[in-house]
């Protein structure tokens, strides 16, 4: 499917997801009730989803300054309308190589508890709702490679999203 | 055969109106377990892998039901029982993160006897369709 | 939907079995949070386990059909829910509201047989709704309320714009100090845009050459300038508290902390009128309770021990303030037994330190992690507080901790603090393309790099600067841009105290005011920079932490 380098996390999704989409004979119709709302982006040729609820804003990538002894995984602090944002690179953060900024990145700015910050994407695709019944639990192998970041998956349209937990991807090591 | 049922919740009120819910009608005659909190609860599923539904309430003190979900994910404990979450409320959000730690379905309280019945048929339909 | 018509409707006695019980001891913690927080305590373990009971009452009354208890139920959750997440409104009055609420939830699940009157339910919950949104809309309610007397307005104004603004005859308003947050942050802004404009005139100036009208627009820029570091004085002063706001708790933890040891110990306190901006002296607390505690605990000697030393039975402790070419000093000092030097050369020895040539470098070393000293753990003090913490709270702050010490004379801590966070005067640099602030106050100099004037010794850089020969450190070593260190045209020499070093850049941008923005804590404990501020062209550039670079032994 991707061209992108093996890794046995990404590779076990895409076979997880082909497995699912030869199992339509389900059951259970997929039920109107309770939905996601969801932003989704992209990192490599992956889409992730976070709760809207989450999410502040999404801008264009201005200038993000680097900070002499940041923890890992921080790129730097960008100004946000006269307000200084952490700006997280969650690409390296996921074990990916840093992101080369295209006219495509973006930050998307969440807040988690009483924190505000910024995580860096290589594309944000939209704002998705979908149906609770389409969430499932993220396969063995994905989450042994992925840690506890990823708290399901949602197939949804043929499209495959993998859900974070952003407090537990962002509680950075030092 | 009649099915056996498991009911977790810390709430002796609870037990007795599943009680009432399973004394009449339809679900009369069949075998139901309690247990009064997350443990107890864990350890009479680990018991009873023919279990045919799961009622398991969230809100408990010490052990709550998303935790039970997550521990029995974890140890791989009887993932064919279907389990569902019992609660008050829940966000589109909670409910997403109870299916992910591995809940079949939701019942939301206030509940009537007709919910229970209704999630037993799919429950008993699910089963039958597995084996088949 | 009535207990008849519910299918559970049978199981009503059940119910109030369950309920009322769990209704009761609801209550009787209300009633006990209410004396707790009168004592000033914030009753957190007695808060906790009442969120699961009200959520099992609501749940129950919810099954049984039951609207009133339940909704009753609900608000009182939701009410525990915002006084556990804000421990400030811990009070009378949500002490009051609460109780209220509980002797509604026991009467209407003891009289739930009933068909019960749902008006005192309702009601509740309205009162509930505008308590929790009274929170909620926090500044924007009283955005009506200015900070000065309003006698414009018409209407009446709220019990609360009335005690902020005081009684008429008074000249003294009482002003919340996130209000004085604001003002400076908006002030800050203001002045960030007012560096924004000024480099689109130096741009112009540079494209047109400058003209009569430039020269206009410079003066009143300028002037601008002027008038913005006018009110920004106004609006530090607003801040400011005396120290003696956090001095006068002190002779009270003495006591206590001297009657549990069979000691005797007096405070002695001066300059207590010296101003600290308010923000600072909250900070500063915690740090000189620390020492305090270890003052007393560890350095002041037994009545008896002091005795047969020739000291007085009681043990003395001093707290000083002055203010000291625009900084303020605040000298902690005790007549205990002074510093351990075996111990702390034997912890210095197994911590595998390098030992140092004097004492005084020697006494520095218990600024270290891993340096309690102290070989008993006592249950007030604890195992002698790391002076680390204290240490590196006092550098956040942008000050500077000594130690002296003699033995059996007692300790001095000295503590050179700036007068405040906000606002910072400071020389922008360049290295390697990326551009930090000094703060001027700490610049000494900066000198034109020439060749060979910076010379290699145990592969430290050294210049002779004034006579006096200084260590000089790599800014991009020093920074970590990641660069091989090339020729660098100047050097930055940053002194505090005694102690200087130079830091070699690449260019000098200017001076500049900047607004100080504090480390997100999402950066973690970056340690040679202190905060981040925006520069007039939008950009982002870190501070230096020129108090922890000189404090530190550098390898660079």
């Amino acid at each position: 499917m991707s061209a992108t380098p093996a890794r046995s996390g990404a590779d076990a999704l895409l076979q997880f997801a082909d497995e699912l989409q030869q199992q339509s004979s389900s059951a259970e119709a997929p039920s109107v009730g309770p939905e996601l709302h969801l932003v989704t982006f992209a990192l490599d040729r992956e889409e992730f989803g976070i709760p809207i609820g989450q999410v502040r804003e999404v801008t264009r990538v201005t200038e993000i300054t680097r900070v002499p002894q940041a923890r890992r995984h921080v790129r730097g602090v960008t100004n946000l309308r006269g307000r200084i944002l952490a700006v997280v690179e969650i690409r390296s953060r996921m074990g990916l190589s840093p992101a080369e900024i295209t006219p495509r990145s973006r930050v998307v700015v969440v807040g988690i508890h009483d924190r505000t910050l910024g995580i860096l994407v290589d594309g944000v695709s939209q704002v998705v709702k979908l149906p609770v019944s389409t969430v499932a639990p993220a396969p063995e192998e994905v989450l042994s490679a992925s840690a506890d970041y990823i708290t399901g998956v949602a197939r949804w349209n043929s499209r495959l999203i993998i859900l974070l937990d952003l407090e537990k991807l962002l509680l950075l090591p030092d | 055969m009649p099915n056996t049922f498991l009911v977790v919740d810390d709430s002796k009120l609870h037990h007795q109106m599943y009680k009432v819910v399973f004394s009449r009608g339809a679900l009369a005659g069949n075998t139901v377990y309690y247990a009064m909190n997350g443990r107890e609860g864990y350890d009479r599923l680990a018991a009873h892998p023919e279990l045919t539904l799961v009622f398991l309430d969230l809100n408990m003190p010490e052990m709550n039901g998303l935790e039970v979900l997550e521990r029995r994910r974890s140890e791989k404990l009887h993932l064919h029982v279907p389990i569902v979450l019992v609660t008050t409320e829940s966000t589109a959000a909670d409910e997403a993160r109870g299916r992910a730690a591995g809940a079949w379905d939701y019942l939301r309280k206030p509940f009537q006897p007709a919910d229970v019945e209704r999630l037993v048929s799919r429950a008993l339909a699910h089963a039958a369709s597995r084996s088949a | 939907m009535t207990t008849e018509e519910n299918a559970f409707g049978e199981l009503i006695q059940d119910y109030i079995v369950e309920c009322l019980p769990l209704a009761e001891q609801v209550g009787d913690a209300f009633v006990q949070l209410e004396r707790r927080w009168q004592e000033g305590d914030a009753g957190d373990e007695l808060l906790a386990p009442l969120k699961g009971r009200l959520h099992t009452i609501k749940g129950n009354s919810a099954m049984m059909g039951l609207d009133s208890p339940q909704s009753v139920a609900h608000a009182l959750e939701d009410v525990c829910a915002l006084l556990h997440a804000d421990p400030a409104r811990r009070n009378d009055e949500a002490a009051a509201l609460l109780i209220r609420g509980s002797g509604l939830l026991i009467e209407l699940v003891r009289t739930a047989v009933q068909k019960p009157n749902p008006r005192p339910a309702a009601q509740f919950v309205k009162v509930v709704r505008t308590f929790l949104d009274r929170r909620r809309s926090g500044r924007g309610a009283t955005k009506r309320t200015g900070l000065l007397l309003e006698r414009r307005r018409t209407d009446r104004p709220s019990p609360e714009q009335v005690a902020e603004a005081g009684d008429s005859s008074s000249s003294v308003v009482r002003v919340d100090f996130r209000r004085l947050d604001a003002m400076l942050e908006v002030l800050g802004e203001g002045m960030i845009e007012q560096a924004a404009v000024a480099e689109l005139y130096r741009g112009l100036a540079r494209k047109m050459g400058v003209t009569n009208e430039l020269a206009d627009l410079d003066r009143a820029l300028t002037s601008l300038q002027k008038t913005l570091k006018r009110l920004e004085g106004i609006v530090m002063e607003t801040r400011l508290l005396p120290v003696s706001a956090v001095f006068d708790r002190f002779p009270r933890l003495v006591r206590e902390l001297a009657q549990a040891r069979q000691k005797r110990v007096q405070v002695v306190t001066s300059g207590g009128d010296i101003p600290l901006d308010k923000a600072v002296l909250d900070r500063l607390s915690e740090p000189l309770v620390h020492l305090i505690t270890n003052s007393v605990v560890h350095g002041i000697e037994s009545a008896d021990e002091r005795g047969r030393g020739g000291k007085p039975a009681e043990g003395t402790l001093g707290l000083r303030a002055s203010s000291e070419s625009g900084r303020v000093v605040i000298r902690l000092s005790d007549d205990g037994r002074g510093l351990d030097d075996s111990k702390i050369l034997a912890k210095a020895r197994s911590l595998g330190l390098e030992i140092p040539a004097d004492t005084a470098q020697l006494h520095s070393l218990i600024f270290l992690p891993g340096f309690s000293t102290a070989d008993r753990v006592s249950s007030l003090a604890g195992r002698g507080i790391g002076l680390d913490v204290v240490a590196n709270t006092v550098h956040e702050l942008g000050g500077t901790i000594e130690v002296e010490s003699r033995p059996g004379r007692g300790v001095t801590f000295t503590l050179n603090l700036p007068l405040t966070l906000a606002i910072l005067r400071s020389l922008i640099v360049e290295v390697d393309r990326e551009r930090y602030a000094v703060p001027l106050s700490h610049v000494a100099a900066t000198v034109r790099n020439e060749v060979d004037m910076i010379h290699q010794v145990n592969q430290k850089g050294v210049a002779l600067w004034r006579g006096d020969l200084i260590h000089v450190s790599d800014g991009g070593a020093l920074l970590g841009t990641g660069s091989a260190s090339s020729f660098r045209r100047f050097y930055v020499v940053i002194s505090m105290g005694n102690r200087r070093r130079g830091i070699l850049v690449d260019r000098l941008i200017g001076h500049q005011d900047i607004v100080v923005k504090s480390l997100d804590p999402t950066l973690g404990r970056p340690e040679v920079i202190s905060g981040t501020t925006i520069l007039g062209d939008g950009k982002v550039a870190c501070i230096l932490d020129t108090a922890r670079i000189l404090d530190q032994r550098m390898s660079a």
